[in-house]
């Protein structure tokens, strides 16, 4: 049924665009994952803080971006805030919808770290005299960084392949809509699938191994 | 080989597979009117959609019409979920090396439709803006061509003429350019407010094919005489004028055959 000849000679001359829209991915990715471990260590403050207001808004965040699609997320950061006249660049839309989605996975990821923390650890830091955020920043923070550090690297690999949702905010500069032009210009659709299947995989590989080696760098004693 | 073993009986073509079958798949865009939309009870309507059912009437089978966005159109060929593209698809010779494309049976002229707070009037205006059109469409490779050779302003490529217009009501783009028919059919709709045409964008005229698969000559053949029998027949121009409205545009080239 599949009647289709490959070719590859044409497709692979792509291949340097491809790449080019590689390295965007992976610098969507990279940056969508600091801004969302930094909200996500305040989100995780806020729901220590007891203040009422401030854990409201961790517990409002976290709840939509678990429980919506990234692509909702990414869509709404374009056209819903264009809505109210806020336009965003298709590729900010992309990065403020990734890194929302990122701050809300890894503050629940933290929050199991943290339950993996004795409590004592905050004790021992309150009677040392330190303040309760000196605790936090100094005593908690580090060990649920480390506890947390694997689970997010799954994060990571979540927002390289997320960045494939721009196509739906009119992205065209990331692997994905590289791909989409290229397919639409020539109907050449299995090989350029199939090539960037294949670097995103290695891109994902890249940093799962990388995230390992700075893991041991990082966590030996 | 199997057609030995069957006793030098041809293997039937897709052709036969379509009558053999009783029912004709259509991948028709359904977002793209006045081509293919959908009335208020959800039924698909629409230029392509009434080209599929004549043509399965020809064929004396069923009309199913199997709701395809632009960039799946081959995909869905391919996979064997359509067995012709009634899509407006453009005819140009790259996707050619790909699937097999029929004479034209529609023809589409380009304009320019802006937001009114842009300041874009003509389509020389639209250099130097945020422009944008629908990913994959002929136009919205020529537009982003023509971004390129300006040199400045920017191109985005949206998934669906539904959201291009989206992004044109709220400024997120100053203006694009798509098919008279589509401009003329958003515009109107009252659904986006602000937006008008206000001009042609010197593009070539958009030709569009039936396609099918590349090998299936049988099935090309008989599609070619259908929209010349369309045109004979005078339903071309009677379709043309129930979705468009007008004359119908000439199919032909001159001085060139095909």
């Amino acid at each position: 049924m599949f009647t289709y000849t490959f070719h590859w000679n044409q497709a692979l001359k792509a291949l340097p665009q491809m790449l080019d829209g590689a390295l965007v991915t992976l610098q969507i990715a990279v940056l969508s994952m600091a801004i969302g471990l930094v909200c996500a260590i305040a989100l995780t403050a806020f729901r220590l803080s007891g203040n009422r207001l401030l854990s409201a808004v961790a517990a409002v965040w976290v709840e939509i971006a678990r429980n919506t699609p990234a692509l909702f997320q990414i869509y709404m950061a374009h056209f819903g805030l264009g809505n109210f006249g806020i336009h965003l660049s298709p590729y900010a839309a992309l990065l403020a919808g990734i890194a929302f989605n990122n701050a809300g996975y890894l503050a629940e990821n933290f929050r199991g770290a943290l339950k993996a923390i004795p409590e004592t650890q905050t004790r021992t830091g309150r009677s040392l005299g330190m303040t309760p955020v000196q605790t936090f920043l100094f005593i908690v923070l580090p060990q649920m960084l480390r506890i947390g550090y694997l689970p997010a690297t799954n994060q990571m690999i979540w927002a390289i392949l997320m960045t494939s949702l721009g196509v739906t905010v009119g992205m065209n500069m990331d692997l994905a809509g590289v791909t989409q032009e290229l397919n639409a210009r020539s109907f050449r659709t299995f090989e350029f699938f199939a090539i960037a299947a294949v670097i995103y995989y290695l891109i994902a590989k890249f940093v799962t191994l990388a995230a390992r080696a700075l893991a041991w760098r990082l966590f030996r004693y | 080989m199997a057609a030995t073993a069957l006793g030098g009986t041809a293997q039937a073509d897709k052709l036969d597979d379509i009558i053999g079958s009783g029912t004709l798949r259509c991948a028709v865009v359904l977002d793209f009117p006045p081509m293919g939309a959908r009335d208020a009870n959800n039924t698909p309507i629409g230029f392509d959609v009434d080209y599929c059912k004549d043509l399965a009437k020809a064929l004396g089978v069923e009309a199913e019409i199997v709701e395809t966005p632009f960039p799946e159109r081959i995909p869905a060929l391919m996979s064997g979920r359509v067995d012709v593209g009634v899509a407006s698809t453009s005819d140009t010779l790259e996707r050619a090396k790909t699937v097999g494309m029929t004479i034209p049976y529609f023809a589409f002229e380009m304009v320019v439709t802006a937001n009114a707070g842009s300041g874009v009037t003509s389509f020389e205006g639209m250099k130097g803006k945020v422009v944008g059109a629908t990913a994959g469409t002929y136009e919205a490779i020529a537009l982003e061509n023509q971004v390129k050779a300006w040199g400045s302003g920017s191109f985005r490529p949206y998934q669906t003429q539904a959201d291009v217009f989206l992004a044109l009501a709220q400024g997120q783009i100053d203006a694009t350019v798509s098919t008279s028919t589509v401009a003329q059919a958003n515009v109107k709709s009252g659904r986006f407010a602000g937006l008008s045409v206000v001009g042609s964008a010197p593009f070539d005229t958009d030709y569009v094919a039936l396609f099918t698969n590349r090998e299936e000559y049988g099935l090309i053949n008989y599609l070619n005489l259908f929209i010349n029998q369309q045109v004979r027949t005078g339903r071309y121009a009677e379709l043309y004028e129930k979705w468009v409205g007008g004359a119908a545009p000439d199919l032909t080239v001159g001085s060139v055959y095909r």
